[in-house]
């Protein structure tokens, strides 16, 4: 008998806490889209001397908007977050590794990042025009696109370097 | 007005030559590994045992890959502040040297220079930090691809600070010579990224070294000898023990092994700076930091030491005598 009661307790359990595991409002979704750590990015091979090149992804209302997020993101995953490995290039890792730099220094980035932006200086290529097909999926309330990028990532490194956001390699000797 | 003008300028180098660690050499040296599988290398009878040793001036006169590599690996890491010590340039300079050393005399008595065993054997191709590299162009069908591992590698606490290993993505059109920049750019990064993790522990917990303490074989008393340093009568490995402990970041060394005869002294972590008697910012090295261990002994127990130096990051003190 009180292990019938403690399995009907269990399942009840499960039933209540289900929806506050799974479901994802509209307001929690709406933040996902907007965090600044939620970048996707996919590699698509070694770039260039001093460059990466890879696949990533924006959010927006109108599919020029989200193509400008995806923008955004390629630097700021340059900076904050590295680019995992694969299609034949090893990972990269962050331009920053100092924790919580984006808090630290956020005066510097919310300039940076500002709507045409230092930023986009350090965004050499892209396939722009309207991306298609599976590179554009149509959400609620705006569009996820995918765009190919090719970020310059040195320059972007050293410009850090020279503001004093990021760390010399070399610096204290 | 010049006054003022020479003083700013005297206070402008000062503060350039103010604050700044010593920088550790970086040299590419291909691995074993590599040299030995493709035939560089030089076997001989060591008392009966055939021993193979890499030859780096074959392996650097005849395959263009590994000067290819090197070349790029040099472009990148001078790029990032670190320009490489270059080992086939390394090698020939000390050819040359040696060939000096035995050509010149002097020319007032025509003496030769002093030149002792150990000098002869230090004359060897050195770097603090060592890019030990290996790769192999590999094929599957039609198609090549690159296996490539580099460590960095402390050359004296022997540990790997860095280091990257993977193949790349396999392809029939591009060359060999492609592949293997691709591979270089790939993983640069991520290798420097290790570098770069180590410089920030050297310079937050000290720079990690080795110290070996030794006895001269004449000296009379041993590490476990009794001496008295402020009324407090302890062994020898004691007192070094104590200004170890005082004399090193947060403490921090290890004891490895050790009798009455030698401490081996591995893991300790020596700052990376100090200010001199002169009130002046200094470097500091193993070197320097076993010299104030010798003073310390002098000072105190009026023992005379030699300081023997194996490099940036290892220093042996041999205790009795000069």
């Amino acid at each position: 008998m009180k292990l019938y009661r403690f399995a009907l307790m269990a399942v009840l359990a499960f039933f209540v806490m289900l929806p506050s595991v799974n479901a994802q409002s509209r307001k929690e979704r709406k933040i996902l889209y907007n965090s600044q750590y939620n970048y996707e990015i996919e590699p698509i091979g070694v770039g260039q001397d001093g460059t990466k090149v890879f696949k990533v992804w924006g959010y927006g209302k109108k599919v020029e908007d989200a193509v400008m997020n995806a923008k955004e993101h390629a630097v700021a995953a340059c900076i904050f977050k590295g680019i995992p490995g694969g299609n034949g290039s090893a990972p990269t890792p962050p331009i920053i590794t100092e924790a919580n730099a984006e808090v630290k220094h956020a005066d510097y980035f919310e300039k940076f990042f500002e709507v045409g932006g230092k930023y986009l200086q350090f965004i050499a290529v892209t396939t722009d025009g309207e991306p298609a097909g599976q590179d554009r999926l149509k959400i609620k309330k705006g569009y996820k696109v995918a765009i190919y990028v090719q970020v310059m990532y040195d320059s972007l490194r050293k410009q850090l370097e020279a503001d004093g956001i990021a760390r010399r390699l070399d610096s204290g000797f | 007005m010049k006054k003022y003008l020479l003083a700013a300028i005297g206070i402008l180098f000062a503060a350039l030559a103010m604050g700044q660690a010593k920088k550790p050499t970086i040299m590419v040296v291909p691995s074993d590994q590599f040299c030995i599988s493709r035939g560089y290398s030089m076997t001989f009878d060591n008392q009966g045992v055939k021993q193979t040793l890499p030859d780096y001036k074959a392996a650097l006169q005849s395959d263009p890959d590994l000067r290819l590599v090197i070349t790029k690996m040099g472009q990148i890491m001078a790029e990032r502040g670190f320009p490489l010590k270059d080992l086939e340039q390394e090698l020939k300079n000390i050819a040359q040297e040696s060939a000096e050393m035995a050509l010149l005399t002097s020319s007032s008595s025509g003496s030769e220079m002093a030149e002792s065993p150990i000098d002869m054997l230090k004359r060897t191709a050195k770097a603090d930090i060592i890019m030990d590299l290996d790769f192999e162009v590999k094929k599957k069908g039609p198609q090549k691809y690159i296996v490539f591992n580099l460590k960095g590698l402390d050359a004296y606490t022997s540990k790997q600070v860095s280091g990257v290993a993977g193949a790349g993505s396999p392809s029939s059109a591009a060359s060999a010579e492609l592949l293997l920049e691709e591979a270089v750019l790939s993983h640069m990064d991520n290798f420097n990224g290790g570098l770069m993790r180590h410089f920030e522990d050297m310079f937050a917990n000290g720079r990690e070294v080795k110290i070996m303490i030794r006895v001269w074989a004449n000296w009379g008393e041993n590490l476990e000898s009794y001496f008295t340093i402020n009324g407090d009568e302890k062994e020898l490995t004691e007192h070094i023990e104590d200004w170890l402990y005082d004399n090193t970041v947060q403490g921090r060394y290890s004891l490895s092994d050790g009798t009455e005869n030698f401490m081996k002294l591995e893991q300790v972590r020596i700052p990376m700076m100090r200010t001199d008697s002169k009130g002046r910012e200094r470097a500091v090295d193993t070197r320097s930091f076993v010299n104030d261990l010798n003073k310390y002994l002098r000072d105190n127990l009026e023992i005379t030491s030699k300081v023997y130096l194996r490099g940036l990051g290892e220093a042996w003190l041999i205790i009795g005598e000069k």
